[in-house]
């Protein structure tokens, strides 16, 4: 008997999903519902597609006879609703319900959106989307130069008024002169990424971040000057510690400023990457459990509270290694929970667990690696620092606690988290650690090593708290 | 230094003369004139009564069109190499690898052959070996070079290429020495991206390569062959070495269609609308011998776990249409016989997944021992 499995997202986490089912069940029916897009593309890479490093094509890991090949049904339409009773899903336009024998809930996320008066303005916008990335190309550039991707707008026909994927008009278009100059809200990667792009282009680019250095989830003050120094040498104004209240507009409708509690910053756009939610709104009224902030709660076998429903990547709210509920809304783990959760709707007793925490990111053009646990809030926890002004220039910190490595952070050289996660799993001291640091280099051939000096070494800052 | 810098990549689709826009194609329609011009110059004479590069090569007093052709290349490169540094040479690997190729071409590839007759010594290009330069394996070559050279080229051929191979893969050639990838990543690398990444167009290369070597190993033997017994077999003889182009032999075939057209008028020519490295990938016997031992040799490019966001830049920047994206993401270390080690993959990774290495047995986790 053939089992009918759909999944709502055409994302990393539902691409996974779908792979994992037909790599174990070639007769089964497979339906993929995307809004957004026809093909499955890396949603990390739009910004490289903004620039022009990369095109449509580029982004998208599978040729596009992929589907044809698996033998995955598509259906480009917006899921308003679940009717878990009679197991259907339920679809805008005149499009039919879909029956399901297993559903799985991989919708992703949708971007935050700004709390400001002003928000809708013609020219204020995300960079989240597919169709986030067609409105600032064309803000920026006037129009977007390449190839879309083929059939970008099927979805229109099947949408809603709040869908986080339509098209918008731009201020450039509107005010008939090109853009000059644009104000990024938000201190975190998509607001870097919407900076250097903007850049590349040309363009005067202000970044407005609310705290007093640039992630400070992720990276510690001294760490974030260099950041903060980097993008001004790439001639960004970057304003830090500074509050947004309005967003200011024209008689057309169009942003023209962007008021801060420091003054008003003249502007043609305005990108807001102030973080995503998970776009489960239409779950609203279904009796499929979403906590407070939004994720589908699952539990460690990613299944949701209705029966024969699952949720995986950006939407689904799972529990971390330091046991709380939330979304993890990270690419490899997207992929992690795909794979679990075709492997649960196949019927196996598979089970999400999550390691050690890494991750990595590029900042402008610094590359950024960490494994651990390097919170500042971590309780009695001390760091090591290190920074490099050679050749090359990176930062080392290392965070101890109760003298054991619990945790790196690590800029502008390249390393290899999994020995590093070896080190903390093994219980190595800080001593040991910084003796076997080499052996985590993964730097490309020919750059100099990382050399720590010796009085280097035996410098400690004072627990957190009282360095910072 | 900026390690990973790709400042130089940003704007490569927005660039219309890198994507096959009129500009392209004219510089490619430009490209391949200037080849066949180069190849078949005395047909162009015998229809025009003119001989373009002999003349100009005359001009400049230049012995020859191919000493004019070596000069022009030697500068093209040249520009190429400042194109390519000032684009992506903020990683040690690129300059030393790209420093390295113009080097040894401006000397080896150009110099050296050109001064040498002067002191009335023999043409002789240290660079090139059999199977690329397949007339060194000419018996009647090797017995009129003198016995150094003929020990060089034999020795560098059957030993010493294929030793460096295994140990450092075949980059140590098409990407530090070869003149073919030197042009390629130099002067062709605005079209780098123009690499096909397809299914398909690996099966073709497949094909097309390895029947290549084939057909460059069976001429090899037959010329041989016929270096022993062509004088008792006068038809056998023209069949395989008839030196005369309108009644086609083996070797003014291969000369022809391998070294002319694939090698030059395609190979070259078509940098702007398929990307620089057509022949290396496609056609080339030594790259498919390489690559055969670079297979069963050391190098290898390591992925890290989990830590590829499938954004494509590797793909997409691998001129040799390798899908690197679908070994990254899949957490798979892999040699491909078709690698040519120029870096890009690594250099362009945003983060940092990959490494080129020299050593297959290293361990992705090391094993860490409990204090």
């Amino acid at each position: 008997m053939s089992t009918h499995v759909v999944i709502v997202g055409n994302g990393i986490a539902g691409m996974e999903a779908a792979l994992g089912i037909r790599a174990r069940e070639p007769s089964w029916p497979i339906t993929i519902v995307s809004e957004e897009s026809d093909h499955f593309f890396s949603r990390t890479a739009l910004m490289w597609v903004h620039s022009g490093q990369l095109d449509h094509r580029g982004i998208e890991p599978y040729e596009r006879d992929l589907y044809a090949r698996k033998n995955f049904t598509r259906v480009r339409a917006r899921a308003v609703g679940v009717d878990t009773e009679r197991e259907l899903l339920q679809l805008t336009g005149n499009q039919d319900a879909l029956s399901y024998d297993r559903l799985i809930i991989a919708c992703g996320s949708a971007p935050r959106r700004g709390p400001w008066p002003g928000s809708d303005l013609r020219g204020v916008g995300h960079f989240i989307t597919l169709q986030d990335l067609e409105w600032f190309e064309k803000e920026v550039y006037g129009a977007a130069v390449r190839e879309r991707p083929p059939r970008a707008d099927a979805h229109l026909a099947s949408t809603t008024e709040d869908s986080p994927y339509l098209h918008r008009e731009t201020a450039t278009a509107k005010r008939n002169r090109p853009l000059e100059r644009a104000v990024v809200i938000g201190g975190g990667l998509v607001g870097i990424e919407a900076v250097e792009v903007l850049r590349a282009a040309g363009k005067q680019v202000t970044f407005v971040i609310r705290e007093d250095w640039y992630w400070p989830m992720a990276i510690d003050g001294r760490e974030s000057a260099w950041i903060a120094e980097r993008m001004r040498e790439h001639g960004v104004d970057v304003r830090l510690g500074e509050n947004v209240e309005a967003m200011l507009g024209d008689d057309d409708g169009n942003v023209r400023a962007v008021k801060t509690d420091a003054g008003e910053i003249p502007t043609d756009a305005v990108v807001v990457a102030v973080g995503v939610i998970p776009n489960t709104g239409w779950l609203t009224g279904s009796d499929i459990e979403i906590d407070e902030r939004g994720g589908v709660v699952v539990d460690d076998s990613l299944t949701t509270s209705a029966a024969n429903v699952f949720a995986a990547g950006d939407c689904a709210s799972v529990r971390w290694h330091d046991g709380t509920q939330r979304p993890e809304q990270l690419w490899y783990t997207g992929r992690e929970q795909g794979r679990v959760a075709a492997a649960v709707a196949l019927g196996d007793d598979a089970r999400y667990a999550r390691g050690t925490w890494f991750n990595s990111a590029k900042l402008m053009d610094i590359e950024y690696t960490t494994v651990g646990q390097v919170e500042s809030d971590s309780d009695r926890r001390a760091d090591w620092f290190f920074e490099e002004r050679g050749e090359v220039r990176s930062t080392t910190r290392i965070a101890t606690k109760d003298g054991r490595v619990v945790g790196f952070n690590l800029l502008g050289r390249r390393w290899d988290h999994e020995v590093l996660i070896g080190f903390i799993e093994g219980g190595l001291t800080l001593a040991q650690a910084l003796d076997r640091l080499h052996e985590a280099s993964f730097d490309t051939e020919f750059v100099p090593p990382l050399v720590i000096p010796n009085k280097a070494r035996n410098a400690r800052s004072a627990p957190d708290g009282e360095s910072a | 230094m900026d390690l990973q810098g790709q400042n130089g990549l940003m704007s490569t689709y927005r660039e219309g003369w890198r994507n096959r826009n009129p500009a392209g194609i004219a510089a490619a329609v430009s490209i391949v004139a200037f080849y066949v011009v180069l190849y078949f110059e005395d047909k162009v004479t015998r229809y025009t009564g003119f001989a373009p590069l002999t003349g100009l090569a005359e001009a400049v007093g230049l012995r020859n069109r191919w000493y004019l052709y070596g000069f022009l290349y030697c500068l093209v490169m040249m520009a190429g190499a400042v194109y390519y540094l000032g684009r992506h040479g903020n990683s040690r690997y690129n300059r030393y690898r790209v420093g390295a190729n113009v080097g040894v071409q401006v000397t080896l590839g150009f110099l050296l052959p050109f001064v040498m007759p002067l002191f009335g010594g023999t043409e002789f290009y240290a660079s090139y070996f059999w199977p690329l330069k397949y007339d060194y394996f000419f018996p009647q070559t090797l017995q009129d070079l003198p016995v150094y050279m003929a020990v060089y080229t034999v020795a560098g051929s059957l030993v010493a290429a294929p030793i460096l191979a295994y140990f450092y893969g075949k980059r140590w050639y098409c990407s530090w020495v070869c003149g073919c990838g030197g042009l390629a990543n130099t002067f062709g690398d605005p079209w780098r991206h123009l690499t096909s990444t397809t299914a398909r167009s690996w099966r073709f290369e497949r094909a097309s390569i390895y029947t290549v070597l084939a057909f460059a190993v069976t001429m090899t033997v037959l010329v041989a062959v016929d270096f022993f017994i062509g004088d008792a077999h006068p038809s056998f003889h023209a069949f395989v070495s008839g030196e005369r182009w309108d009644d086609w032999s083996v070797k003014t075939f291969y000369g022809f269609f391998v070294g002319s057209i694939l090698a030059g008028v395609v190979g070259t020519g078509l940098y702007p609308l398929f990307g620089p490295r057509l022949w290396c990938r496609n056609f080339c016997p030594m790259a498919a011998l390489l690559g055969l031992i670079q297979k069963a040799g050391r190098f290898r490019i390591r992925v890290k776990k989990d830590m590829c966001i499938s954004c494509g830049n590797c793909t997409t920047y691998c001129e040799m249409g390798i899908d690197v994206r679908s070994y990254a993401q899949t957490n798979e270390s892999f040699t491909r016989a078709s690698c040519v080690g120029c870096g890009m993959c690594a250099h362009v990774c945003p983060r940092g997944v990959l490494r080129l290495e020299n050593d297959k047995t290293t361990k992705t986790t090391l094993p860490v021992v409990t204090s």
